[in-house]
């Protein structure tokens, strides 16, 4: 045995000091010092896993590059699964665009696309891509042949459209895209078996088709729940109706559970389930009578032994919750709301084949004009039958597939196709020789520096990786392996002025949402291990003590010490928000928003030129008169005992402390919060409150941070919302509706009131101004194409309704009303910067809300692939910019 | 011998089982992300997620985990992270990568750390034995990720020699792969190195003050074969038991120089898991890696008998 032992010890020991000096020593006979070093997707074949037809041998060469003009691409998250039907992530996204297409597609406006009115490339031209020409409108038509789509007695046009489709269209594989590929993939997306995460965009919002949910919905009852708000109930316990078995219902026999899965907002998001298995519960006895009842979605029937059990469970105090009366039980009901039987597709679904290469869609509502072009180009469902079929799994009735998970499982229809995939490591697309569009002209353009005609697309290839680190990604980009470079903070100074850099807006504009639920800020004041007498929560409540803190902060000098890309934001609606597409005109440059701004930063537009110079004053910055606010609030919030003075020396007892919401720790957190310190302390110097405000950083909460920000769990957070820049008025349900409002505990968009003169009469009438007072729900109501009833009868501001004049002066109206409750303090706009490689150049520099800046449709090479290394290698193999 | 291997192996199943269950109870005991009420999407999720049986007692969930698994071995598809795809097709599909960027890295420390550790035993209390302790000490101190800048710094950006990331594809064994996988070796071996340069000189330096040692060179046997022959053998004893352990963390994977040098690999795909959650791809990991920390335990347990006769464990006096 010892013999053997010795043995095996020599043999490791040996072998490992083989593959030791292999791996340190050992000069490869083809590595040549000219080369510039192979890196994953420029020049080396990545390789797939799953195509047994990769040859190793291809790495191992410094090999030509495999195309004249390749995209080379980054990522932090490489996608996973762009299945059109169900995925779930801008990240899985990423291939959108290039494996795909759309019915309808824009391009830049030229000689070749002319825009009536407009230089070229200083617009955008839709132009049919899946389909073959424009939509055409066969609402009359539709509503007698196929009336079970119900389609209004009234309407006689925006419900249903045929569109041809492109006979040229193909798959990667050369077969034909008709009717039939459409019809298929749609009954696939609205498979009620299926539940494709994508259904809801087609069965819900703008272009939901008719018909769609109920068929999704086929043999499912929905529910709601009996209070959605915690505070209003639909039906309360007492009004609940016995039946003969016991079991409760409502007046109108519904049937009512109690509902042990549900979040519940007072419970911090946590349902009833989660709250047992934690503990937080006084009698399990109770929970054994109700447990056993629940279906598989937790729902009980509602009985007196049920009821009962839950007044016990929800009716003990404890520490932490709990002392529910009997009237309050019937928050933790569920309603049923509408039962859906099992339909067929065909017949009832407005999604149908009219033709070989035609098919009719029926909308639940009316849809026209840009709008229509817009949905339309958006979210193709298009699958390939063979391929999907084969991708389906059904496992204890749960469905699952993975179709476009990988090179084998996806099929392009698009420009460009999936070639190389490697999980979480690479991917490559190569051009689809069987798209139709290299051989139309409709993606041509004719060049505005030498007027030359050329075809979209030049790039041949792209190549995508995965690189998390910012550092990596500047030392590749300098050395010429990456096509762009995000800047950071640190890099600002040395690029800021770089021929290179280019700034894109972004939508969302970031501002601090202030807690001011006083409910749950007493709560947390009671705890037992808040010290009242050092610390308080309450002042923040106070809208002095917002609006002080809203001009302490010199917004640019933010920006430039903690994201030096973004600037300083000053209204809710941030700067990209186009309200008329045809022209491009922005919300942010009309008079009723600069007003908006010059009236909540105290502007006096008078002692300034024009509108213009006095938007242009504004800093959103000033000291001396937030100390003097900062003054008012300690008086107040003396006044209101919030805080105390017990010697007497005009300054707090206590610690004003505020907490920041944290979803994830990190440098652009920590920096603002160091910055927000520092220049409070500036501020409050020589106030009642030197001294006596801190921000500090909550613990990580993850994806619960909106929970938390909206129950008054903590206190403040820089945060905003992005939606369509097309349509700025949508915006305003934000503000109002309190199932998506951030202070929808504590502010009341039905109970603040806005009164404004506007025009009533509809678009083409005689003008007809009213002074029309309501409350700003019912404004953005209204504005957003609901028929409210105003004192002056009933009132629509709907996009085609009013008169776009009108509307701008109802929702600058209500943007104005927002921003006086300064629950919200618009801080940044948001922005990125980047560094183009010098290998490329944009057609068009100037950034457009519609078009960016053309994309990989019209970007353009100043090298091909093997003059770029030369040119790199003859600077050195390090390039500047 | 044979009984207490047949025991240990037994209480290996069972160990494996008790901590499979717990941890398939405490996963699926984790809130599930909130939905967002004015996103159509969430009635979905929810539908999905109630589909899937989320919303099943838990001990029924863990049941038909188990039937699954036996019956069809059958871990389950992603829901979450990989939509679609079998978690056990993605945990092979980038476990290669991790084990042979460190299986590399650890054939690199072995020779070069043992060697520099008999090296500074050798030379104890001599300048060389002191450089070697200090730099050790310094290594072992600063964590992987500063060399892997560095390294990435110095020979792919300044020197031009290296790749800045491993090469995509699976092609693992030829140069350009190895060259491309340098970088991240090389910061993962200085640590390793370090740790073992510092068990080896530590033991050898015991032994060979030993008393067994002495009387080996009064034997007549020189420095050389006395060391050779004798002392190394004894203080492989320790040394050898530690590169199971090595091997152990290979397969953890090492997050963030596989984040720095962008390795497909496993470093992430369990923490990631827990975050999504993704319940099957993590209950599969999680029974993996308690598996080979299990099997590992007990192969060193083992090993310590063949390396040195005088244990022998479970044999009967």
């Amino acid at each position: 045995m010892r013999k053997f032992s010795t043995r095996v010890l020599a043999l490791s020991l040996s072998t490992a000091m083989l593959f030791s000096m292999a791996a340190c020593g050992g000069k490869d006979e083809e590595e040549n010092p000219d080369a510039t070093p192979t890196t994953p997707g420029q020049t080396d074949n990545p390789g797939n896993g799953d195509n047994p037809d990769d040859n190793p041998g291809v790495t191992e060469q410094p090999e030509a590059p495999i195309a004249d003009y390749i995209y080379k691409d980054h990522v932090s998250v490489l996608p996973t699964y762009w299945n059109p039907l169900d995925y779930q992530t801008n990240d899985d996204g990423y291939l959108s665009g290039f494996i795909d297409g759309q019915f309808y597609t824009f391009v830049y406006n030229d000689e070749i696309h002319p825009v009536e009115g407009r230089e070229p490339f200083t617009g955008y031209k839709i132009i049919p891509e899946m389909a073959a020409s424009d939509p055409v409108d066969v609402t009359e038509q539709i509503k007698v042949s196929h009336p079970q789509f119900n389609i209004p007695e009234s309407a006689t046009s925006g419900y249903a459209y045929t569109i041809d489709l492109n006979q040229n269209a193909t798959w990667e594989d050369g077969t034909k895209i008709d009717a039939d590929s459409y019809i298929y993939s749609v009954k696939q997306l609205l498979d009620p078996k299926q539940l494709n995460y994508r259904a809801a965009d087609w069965y819900t919002g703008s272009k939901a088709i008719a018909g769609a949910k109920a068929y999704f919905y086929g043999g499912r009852t929905t529910k709601i729940a009996n209070s959605e708000d915690g505070e209003a109930m639909k039906y309360q316990i007492a009004d609940l109706v016995k039946g003969e078995d016991g079991t409760y219902k409502t007046a109108d026999g519904k049937n009512v559970y109690i509902d042990l899965d549900e979040g519940y907002a007072w419970l911090g998001g946590d349902s009833l389930t989660v709250f047992h298995d934690d503990g937080y519960i006084p009698d399990e006895g109770c929970w054994n009578v109700l447990s056993p009842l629940a279906d598989r979605e937790g729902l009980v029937s509602v009985t007196d032994e049920t009821l009962n059990a839950l007044f016990v469970f929800t009716g003990t105090t404890t520490d932490v919750w709990g002392a529910e009366t009997w009237e309050q039980l019937g928050y933790y009901l569920s309603i049923d709301d509408e039962a859906f039987p099992e339909i067929e597709y065909d017949g009832n679904v407005g999604f149908f084949k009219s033709g070989d290469y035609q098919i009719t869609i029926v909308l639940e509502r009316a849809l026209s004009g840009f709008q229509l072009y817009y949905q339309l180009a958006m979210g193709n469902p298009l699958v390939y039958e063979p391929i999907y079929e084969s991708c389906k799994k059904e496992t204890n009735g749960s469905f699952t597939t993975n179709y476009n998970t990988s090179v084998d499982t996806t099929m392009s229809y698009g420009p460009y196709k999936l070639t190389v995939y490697q999980t979480d490591k690479a991917l490559r697309l190569e051009r689809n020789e069987n798209w139709w569009g290299y051989n139309s002209e409709l993606y041509t353009y004719k060049d505005p520096t030498d007027n030359q005609i050329y075809k979209m697309y030049m790039t041949e290839v792209i190549d995508t990786q995965v690189i998390n680190e910012p550092a990596t990604q500047k030392q590749m980009f300098l050395k010429g392996e990456l096509a762009t470079y995000g800047l950071g903070s640190e890099d600002f100074e040395a690029y800021r002025n770089s021929d290179y850099v280019h700034v894109t807006p972004e939508a969302t504009l970031y501002f601090f949402i202030f807690n001011g639920f006083t409910k749950a800020i007493n709560e947390r004041e009671k705890a037992a291990d808040f010290d009242t007498t050092k610390y308080d929560l309450q002042t923040m409540t106070l809208t002095t003590f917002r609006k002080a803190i809203a001009i302490t902060y010199d917004k640019e000098l933010l920006c430039a010490s903690v994201s030096p890309a973004r600037s300083g934001g000053y209204g809710l609606i941030g700067t990209s928000y186009i309200y008329d597409p045809d022209t491009g005109a922005k919300y942010r440059d009309t008079d009723q928003a600069k007003k908006v701004l010059c009236d909540f930063y105290s502007v006096d537009v008078s002692k300034f030129a024009n509108l213009d110079d006095a938007v242009a004053s504004i800093t959103g910055y000033d000291p001396v008169a937030a100390k003097e606010l900062y003054a008012q609030a300690f008086n107040e919030a003396i006044e209101q005992g919030y805080i105390t003075d017990s010697d007497g020396d005009g300054k707090s007892d206590q610690i004003v402390r505020i907490e920041y919401c944290s979803s994830v720790s990190n440098d652009f957190i920590k920096k603002t919060i160091d910055y927000l310190n520092e220049k409070l302390k500036e501020v409050l110097k020589d106030t009642p409150f030197e001294d006596r405000v801190e921000f500090y950083e909550s613990a990580p909460y993850g994806n619960t941070w909106s929970d938390k920000i909206k129950n008054g769990l903590s206190d403040v957070v820089l945060a905003g919302w992005t939606g369509s820049t097309l349509d700025p008025f949508g915006l305003t349900e934000l503000y109002t509706d309190p199932d998506r409002q951030y202070d929808g505990k504590w502010f009341d968009a039905t109970k603040a009131n806005l009164t404004l003169t506007v025009d009533i009469a509809k678009i083409g009438e005689e003008p007809n101004m009213k002074e029309i007072t309501m409350n700003l729900k019912q404004w953005s109501d209204a504005l957003n194409g609901a028929t409210v009833e105003s004192p002056v009868g009933p009132v629509n501001f709907g996009d085609g309704m009013a008169e776009i004049d009108t509307r701008l002066t109802i929702l600058a109206g209500v943007e104005g009303e927002i921003l006086q409750t300064y629950d919200y303090i618009p801080m940044l706009q948001n922005a990125g910067m980047s560094l183009l490689s010098q290998q490329l150049y944009y057609v068009v520099e100037e950034y457009s809300p519609i078009m960016i800046r053309g994309g990989i449709p019209y970007l353009k090479y100043n090298y091909t692939e093997a003059e770029w290394r030369e040119f790199i290698a003859s600077n050195g193999g390090e390039l500047s910019y | 011998m044979w009984k207490y291997i047949t025991q240990r192996i037994l209480l290996m199943f069972m160990t494996l089982f008790i901590i499979t269950g717990i941890c398939f109870v405490l996963i699926r005991m984790l809130p599930l992300p909130p939905l967002p009420a004015e996103d159509p999407h969430s009635v979905i999720v929810e539908m999905q997620r109630e589909a899937a049986g989320y919303n099943k007692p838990y001990m029924v969930q863990f049941g038909i985990f188990l039937k699954n698994i036996f019956t069809k071995f059958d871990w389950g598809v992603s829901d979450k992270l990989y939509i679609g795809r079998e978690v056990a097709d993605i945990f092979l599909d980038k476990l290669p990568a991790t084990i042979i960027v460190n299986i590399y890295s650890i054939l690199l420390s072995i020779p070069i750390g043992i060697l520099l550790g008999i090296f500074a035993a050798l030379k104890k209390n001599t300048w060389i034995d002191h450089t070697i302790s200090t730099l050790t000490m310094v290594v072992i101190s600063v964590p992987s990720f500063v060399y892997a800048f560095i390294i990435q710094y110095v020979f792919y950006y300044k020197l031009n020699i290296l790749p800045a990331l491993m090469n995509a594809g699976k092609d693992f064994f030829t140069w350009s792969m190895f060259k491309s996988m340098l970088p991240a070796i090389m910061s993962l071996s200085f640590g390793v190195i370090a740790g073992f340069t510092r068990t080896t000189r530590a033991e050898l330096t015991e032994v060979l003050t030993s008393e067994f040692m002495l009387l080996a060179r009064t034997k007549g046997l020189t420095k050389t074969q006395a060391t050779v022959r004798h002392a190394l053998k004894n203080c492989m004893v320790v040394v050898l038991p530690s590169i199971f352990g090595q091997f152990i963390s290979i397969l953890s994977g090492s997050l963030i120089i596989e984040r720095i040098f962008s390795v497909p690999g496993v470093g992430t795909l369990y923490l990631n898991s827990i975050l999504a959650p993704d319940y099957p791809l993590f209950m599969m990991l999680t029974v993996f890696y308690t598996s080979i920390g299990l099997v590992a335990a007990i192969v060193v347990d083992i090993s310590y008998g063949f390396i040195d006769p005088r244990i022998r464990m479970g044999s009967k006096k």
